[in-house]
């Protein structure tokens, strides 16, 4: 861990100037702590400050930049110790001798698969272009047509440097990954990179062999690295994973301090067995991961299993105020209202959804706490829902007067009918959400 | 900076659990590092995927899931014989469906007498999931219990509210017992507490901390096991050195991701069943990764490719 | 005192080992050493020579090295004129009875058995009622039962009752409670407890838990082995490690001995025996008793005892916990009905309240002053009241428990709301003497009385306060003059019981208490809970994280004992690191109590304020969760809590109880109350009280003027104008930038 927000606040100037932002010197010390603020914000702090800080806020593990998806700065091994940052970002690899149909499906994919969850728009992020052809051209035309195609950043993979140069100049500017640097033209990859803005795969046989030459990548200028150690099966790719992690948490190995990939549609052709390595690489600490294709069926899961994964665990995902349709409910059907806690929208409208009764569903902002919580925390209580079931315009949709509330709160019923008037009729509904389809069947 | 492989050493380490009897006993757990990290510790043995069979099925289920079992779904001995004969099961979990009071309510000896046919039938360990109904469970899993005497199989989910009945007829009769607690990391550690205390030893205890599907709080599961390995390895608790399990199929299969057809929810894609099967096979690998030591799944697919991946990590 | 108990023990003992050594001699020289000794069905030889010894008495031979024991811990029968023996002796000839015994009723088995073997119940068709040894199949079926706690243990009845229905009485209650009722042995006019039921038409087996063993003193021994099997099937126990099975069926086979009718001496023998498992005797005749406590739980023989009271006693005196199955009142009851209204129409009486006045009382008295179940109502009953009428009321309980602590007495108070808001028609608003409740109409048209605020409070506290209440009497006050008489008492004890919680300091307490309940979401985070410093949530005081670890010692409230200080300022134990350090999963290396700079208290999440270092001012503000606004540290609330929340020990912040401000412990290690420079207006204005007090107490008693809120700034500037204006200490105290 860096320094507590009020080591750093002692080493600001403690004037209160307001410039950087933050109303004081200690709340921009407690944003610069949390990792929520630069120091470069405060114009008065001093050199040796400056100094003392950065090396004390050196991100571990390096953020790199990928267009516009940024990988790495991940500062733990288990994400209860405070959470994973940068979820994993998911390539599409197309080829240059992939036909133009099979590379316009696939850039499709990358572009039209998106999934709404939790408010977020999920989606793959980046495409991966391979020179397998050997031939540079083809690459260049390639790399021009998917920056006419796609919006995603791009990685560039060839092991021929004059195609690497051509796909480089064809996206500089675009922040592109030049796939890759080796142990023996790590220097003119870097140079590469350099003149056109692009970041750099580091790539050997092993961790070890990795190590030993990122360092000439950034003394040539380019500190945006990102590893490939070699894995090319399961097994290996967990070892180097948590190797590299180790590496750079434990014992700071500057030279492993960077996020990884994982070309995981080199190690199988299976596309079930791909979806299993990409699973693995989400929780398991890659930065990277390339597929052979974002088809629904499988980013469905995988996507939503990387939310979960890099949701902070201390802040919980939340929905919207506001009234959900499920099973498309008409007048007569009946009103649940519940917190706006994710979980606990998501279980509710499963179960509600699973009983096909159709139903509205009132999802009352209480800040991400569940129904209990929200309860004793004095947020899911009578005088504060009454006011907002009558401003949802609930009432408007239906031809009856029913609210059904969650069988945990049953003890507020009498105070919320007593809130609501005889408008409504508060009915207390089941307490776990698993015996909500027997209740809306018997209703 | 020269790298060098760094190794973690844990001075606990989790407790096992046998379950089974005779020759067709099944060990799971003993690891002294974190899931497949075999360079950090001693692995003795792998995760176990346990098939289910239901003894009544919800007909919301989609067919995509039906589809392996259409010919026994009505009978769950053959159910239970196919998945271990044609799918390669190496454990049975019963899902005692049935004694639902809110469903068909069927009564104790009715579970008792299925469990013993069921136990003639397979040559491999079997697990008996009560329907979840705190009470109506004490009162099935106690009889299970009582009429296979000496089977060591594995009952459960034993909760704060029933344990004491279920943990007391496993003690009398010679079973072990899944000791289920909502997802928190304390709880866990009490419900060990309070069976261990009636008298059953840990080797017979293993836990349930709440297995959550993919989407559905997977990551509240996924936190609080790793937190109990910890626990056990790191830290040395004896309270937390029971393997863990996880019932996963049933909350994998009725994701709305899983339940809904293209035709109700376009965006989800056309295939089905590859939803669902990796639906379940991931939520799997997430609690394998968490410190799962046995699975209760039941998509024949889902499982294979789970095992794939257990038997390529262990290798 | 228990010298006649022992001696008659001993020589009852001596008069069994002699008896049973001729049986012996007798039989071997009949069917010879090799013939096989058998109780039916059981892989526990005879079980409680097995248990204790591990002796396997498999023939007629196998008895003769137990006898040999026998002799061995047989003691002489004691002179008259010696002030020896005591219980030592007494216990080591009880056992060898019990070896006697063992022996003499397997003896019949070889003659050829008496018993009705392997039955659960004797049936019209049988000669006789006897069921004899119980066979592994009833022993497991049972014995799950005393594990699991659908049982919760036996009485061991010998002798007779009075007549058939006192005998029909005491079985009926000790049925009620789910007690099983362990039968043997006749007095000396031959009558027998088992006999008398069966006279009384009652149906004795296993299955009505009246279990009839045998007529004879030594058929008592298969309660014994019973108990003995028990500890080696479900306690995991080895045969003949004999201190584990006597702990086991002390610590878990809750049995106790009621003793009917005169007490002949092989009787004594056998009780001496008993009283090694832990198991005490309960006479309703008067002799000697043997008080002192040390194996039993609590009294070994306890005598005289009325034949009505005996069942309770026996309870108490084996501390035994009885729980309510259903609650016994006419209407609902669940959490459902927790927050249930009942409007003026639908009301049948108002009870107390704005109109009338009321209170609710719990404290506790001895053991002996409380009888459990009793329900009484002085004054006017609901039956008396006219619709829509109005009385005042007094819910009057009087609480007795072993383990009960007169602090808990608040605690149980407080629960009133909670348990009697539960039942379907009632309402109940307030505590103490504003207790305002309503019973509903069909409340009452189903048949509701007074007493059932009884029954409710009763069969609650024993099944959720159980672990610290052993009785439950309750009187409902609605007469005017009885409720005022009794209200008056009650605030005395209030008064006493508030002086006595600020009296509480942590200087005179070895033992602070740990609340982990967050750690669900704060992994890390670990409440110190002492007597000055609450819970950071505010809802958990010291005295209620001690009740809560008596009722669930594996809850979240722990123990903590505190050792040797370390540090007093900063409120350093060795003790409470050792407790806190791994119990955060090592996240810090150490705990101040008292200090905000110097390894403050991590918090979780759910405080009810932060207090926070104002540098500039030197001085400390609190804000609190109702207050949205702007503070001078920079941050609001919500992002206070975001930065200080998560289970962190973050130096400059503490997540503290709004009570804890009036604490002479609140932040003391950087000087306490005198720093408090700024609070939310609200939030001021509710600790006024507080605030005066502790100013007086440090010497600033114009304190609560100095401290700034919102309306004097929300920025270190505009409120050090205000501060140096009213001239606040905090200005002239150290630097607190030095003190970290």
């Amino acid at each position: 861990m860096g320094l507590t927000g009020i080591q750093i606040f002692k080493l600001l100037p403690k004037t209160n100037c307001k410039e950087c932002g933050s109303p004081t010197c200690l709340a921009f010390a407690m944003a610069l702590a949390g990792g929520k603020a630069e120091l470069d914000k405060c114009p008065y702090v001093s050199d040796e400050a400056k100094a003392t800080l950065s090396e004390a806020s050196a991100p571990p593990i390096r953020g790199v930049q990928i267009g516009d998806k940024k990988v790495g700065e991940e500062l733990v091994f288990y994400r209860h110790e405070k959470t994973f940052i940068n979820p994993t970002a998911i390539a599409c690899l197309v080829t240059d001798e992939m036909d133009d149909a099979e590379v316009d499906a696939k850039i499709n994919n990358l572009n039209t698969v998106t999934f709404e969850r939790v408010g977020l728009t999920l989606s793959a992020d980046l495409l991966a272009i391979r020179n397998s052809s050997g031939d540079a051209g083809k690459f260049e035309a390639l790399v021009n047509k998917a920056l006419g195609a796609t919006e995603k950043g791009l990685i560039l993979m060839s092991d021929n440097l004059d195609a690497l140069e051509a796909g480089a100049k064809a996206a500089n500017g675009k922040g592109a990954l030049l796939y890759a640097a080796t142990a023996d033209n790590c220097e003119k990859v870097a140079e590469i990179a350099k003149a056109n803005g692009a970041s750099v795969v580091a790539k050997g046989a092993s961790v070890e062999e990795v190590s030993n030459f990122t360092g000439k990548i950034v003394a040539a200028g380019v500190k945006d690295v990102v590893l490939d150690t070699g894995a090319t099966d399961l097994k290996s790719m967990f070892y180097n994973e948590n190797q590299v992690r180790r590496a750079a948490l434990k014992a700071k190995n500057r030279d492993l301090g960077f996020p990884t990939i994982e070309v995981i549609c080199d190690m199988t052709d299976d596309p079930y067995k791909e979806a299993m390595l990409a699973n693995v690489a989400i929780a398991k600490y890659a930065g990277i991961i390339v597929m052979s294709d974002i088809d629904k069926e499988r980013m469905l899961p995988l996507l939503v299993q990387r939310l979960n994964i890099y949701t902070d665990p201390q802040r919980p995902m939340v929905m919207d105020e506001g009234i959900y349709e499920i099973n498309k409910p008409g007048p007569d059907s009946p009103v649940i209202i519940t917190t706006n806690f994710a979980l606990t929208y998501f279980i509710v409208a499963a179960e509600i959804e699973a009983s096909r009764v159709p139903t509205w569903l009132l999802i009352m902002d209480v800040e991400g706490m569940s129904v209990l919580t929200a309860w004793s925390a004095g947020k899911f209580v009578a005088d504060a829902m009454a006011p907002f079931v009558v401003k949802s315009g609930m009432k408007e949709k239906i031809n009856h007067n029913k609210i059904i509330i969650p069988g945990y709160v049953a003890q507020i019923s009498g105070e919320f009918q007593e809130e609501l008037g005889t408008d409504w009729e508060v009915i207390i509904g089941t307490r776990e959400a698993s015996d909500l389809p027997a209740f809306l069947k018997g209703l | 900076m020269a790298f060098s492989a760094q190794t973690e050493k844990y001075s606990g380490k989790m407790g096992t659990l046998t379950f089974g009897s005779g020759d067709q006993a099944l060990t799971v757990g003993g690891q002294a590092s974190m899931p497949f990290a075999a360079f950090d510790g001693d692995l003795p043995n792998k995760a176990v995927i346990a098939m289910e069979v239901y003894d009544v099925v919800n007909p919301e289920w989609p067919a995509a899931v039906v589809e392996p079992f259409k010919d026994v779904i009505n009978d769950p001995v053959a159910w239970a014989k196919k998945n271990v004969e044609e799918y390669g099961a190496k454990a049975i979990c019963l899902q005692l469906a049935s004694t639902d009071p809110n469903g068909e309510d069927k009564d104790a000896a009715y579970a008792a007498d299925l469990v013993s046919k069921m136990l003639a039938a397979i040559s491999v360990p079997l697990i008996v999931w009560g329907s979840g109904a705190v009470e109506k469970d004490a009162e099935v899993l106690a009889k299970v219990c009582e009429v296979n005497e000496g089977k060591n199989l594995l009952i459960g989910p034993a909760v704060e509210e029933n344990y004491k009945k279920i943990a007391a007829a496993a003690l009398g009769y010679g079973h072990a017992v899944v000791s289920q607690s909502p997802i928190d990391v304390n709880m866990a550690k009490q419900m060990n507490i309070l069976i261990n205390n009636l008298g059953l030893p840990m080797d017979k205890i293993i836990m349930e901390p709440s297995t959550a599907a993919l989407g559905y709080g997977v990551e509240y599961s996924y936190s609080v096991m790793e937190r109990i390995s910890l626990a056990a390895l790191a830290q040395n608790d004896e309270k937390m050195q029971c393997p863990m399990i996880n019932d996963l199929g049933k909350e994998c299969w009725k994701a709305r991701e899983v339940m809904l057809s293209d035709k109700e929810e376009p965006g989800f894609g056309p295939d089905q069943e590859k939803r669902g099967v990796l639906w379940e096979a991931m939520t799997a690998v997430d609690m394998l990764l968490a410190g799962s030591n046995l699975l209760i799944m039941r998509s024949p697919k889902a499982v294979k490719l789970v095992e794939e991946c257990i038997n390529e990590l262990s290798a | 005192m228990s010298k006649q108990v022992i001696t008659a023990g001993i020589r009852g003992a001596n008069v069994v080992v002699d008896r049973v050594e001729g049986k012996i001699n007798a039989a071997i020289a009949k069917f010879g050493a090799d013939k096989e000794v058998k109780l039916p069905n059981t892989a526990y030889y005879l079980p409680v020579i097995y248990g204790i010894t591990g002796m396997k008495v498999e023939t007629l031979g196998d008895m003769l090295p137990v006898m040999e024991k026998c002799r061995q811990l047989l003691a002489d029968v004691p002179v008259d004129n010696c002030w020896t023996p005591y219980l030592g002796p007494g216990l080591d000839s009880g056992m060898a009875t019990l070896f006697a015994f063992d022996m003499e009723e397997a003896l019949k088995y070889v003659e050829g058995s008496p018993y009705l073997d392997s039955k659960e119940d004797p049936e019209e068709t049988d000669a006789d009622i006897w069921l004899g040894a119980a066979d592994d199949i009833i022993l497991r079926k049972r014995g799950v039962e005393f594990v699991d706690g659908s049982a919760p243990g036996f009485a061991a009845v010998v002798g007779a009752a009075s007549s058939p229905d006192a005998a029909l009485a005491i079985a009926k209650e000790l049925q009620e409670k789910s007690i099983y009722v362990f039968m043997a042995s006749n007095n000396e006019n031959g009558n027998c407890f088992s006999k008398q039921l069966v006279e009384a038409e009652a149906q004795v087996g296993w299955n009505t838990r009246l279990v009839p063993f045998g007529y004879d003193h030594s058929a008592a021994i298969h309660a014994v082995g019973f108990a003995v099997r028990a500890a080696l099937t479900f306690g995991g126990q080895t045969p003949g490690d004999f201190k584990g099975v006597l702990k086991y069926i002390q610590d878990r086979v809750f049995a106790f001995i009621l003793a009917l009718g005169p007490v002949c001496d092989e009787q004594y023998a056998a009780a001496c025996g008993c009283i090694n498992f832990g198991v005490p005797v309960i006479a309703d005749t008067d002799f000697p008793e043997v008080l002192p406590t040390g194996v039993c739980t609590y009294e070994h023989v306890v005598t005289n005892i009325p034949e009505t009271e005996i069942v309770t006693k026996g309870i108490e005196v084996r501390g035994l916990k009885i729980t309510i199955a259903k609650i016994d009142i006419p209407m609902s009851y669940g959490p459902a009905f927790e927050g249930e209204r009942i409007k003026k129409d639908a009301m049948h009486v108002e009870l107390g309240g704005p109109k009338s006045f009321g209170f609710e009382f719990a404290y506790s008295k001895p053991l002996d002053e409380v009888e459990d179940g009793k329900f009484t109502v002085v004054g006017p009953n609901i039956k008396d009241v006219e619709v829509g009428g109005l009385l005042p009321i007094g819910i009057w309980i009087e609480l007795a428990g072993r383990k009960f602590q007169e602090d808990f007495e608040p605690i149980l108070e407080r629960q009133c709301h909670h348990l009697l808001n539960g039942a379907e028609g009632i309402l109940h608003i307030g505590q103490r003497d504003i207790v305002w409740m309503r019973i509903s109409k069909k409340a009452v048209e189903a048949g509701f009385t007074f007493e059932h605020f009884g029954t409710i409070l009763h069969a609650k506290m024993h099944n959720e306060f159980g672990a610290i209440v052993d009785k439950v009497q309750v009187t409902i006050f609605t007469d005017p003059d009885k409720v005022k008489e009794h209200l008056e008492i009650a605030r005395k004890t209030w008064v006493d019981r508030d002086n006595r919680l600020a009296d509480m300091n942590d200087e005179t307490t070895e033992t602070f208490y740990s609340c982990s309940l967050c750690q669900s979401f704060a992994p890390t985070h670990v409440c110190v809970v002492t007597p000055e410093r609450p819970g950071l949530c505010g809802a958990y005081n010291w005295l209620d994280c001690r009740a809560s670890y008596e009722i669930n010692e594996h809850g979240p409230n722990q123990p903590i004992a505190k050792g040797d200080p370390m540090d007093e300022r900063l409120g350093k134990w060795k003790g409470v690191d050792e407790f806190v350090v791994p119990a955060s999963g090592n996240a810090f290396e150490s705990f101040a109590a008292y200090s905000i700079l110097v390894d403050p208290m991590t918090s979780c999440g759910c405080f009810e304020a932060i207090a926070a270092c104002l540098f500039a001012a030197n001085g400390i503000m609190v804000v609190d969760r109702d207050y949205a606004g702007d503070t001078p540290c920079g941050m609001a609330f919500s992002t206070l809590a975001g930065s200080v929340g998560g289970g962190l020990q973050t130096p400059g912040f503490v997540g503290i109880s709004k009570f804890y401000i009036g604490s002479k412990k609140f932040i003391s290690a950087e000087g306490g109350i005198k720093r408090l420079c700024w609070l939310p207006k609200a939030l001021k204005e509710a600790s006024k009280d507080m605030i005066d007090a502790r100013g007086a107490e440090v010497g600033v008693p114009n304190l609560y003027d100095m401290i700034a809120t919102e309306e004097n700034g929300t920025d270190e500037e505009t409120i050090m104008a205000f501060l140096t204006e009213v001239g606040h200490p905090c200005l002239e105290m150290d630097q607190l930038m030095e003190m970290m």
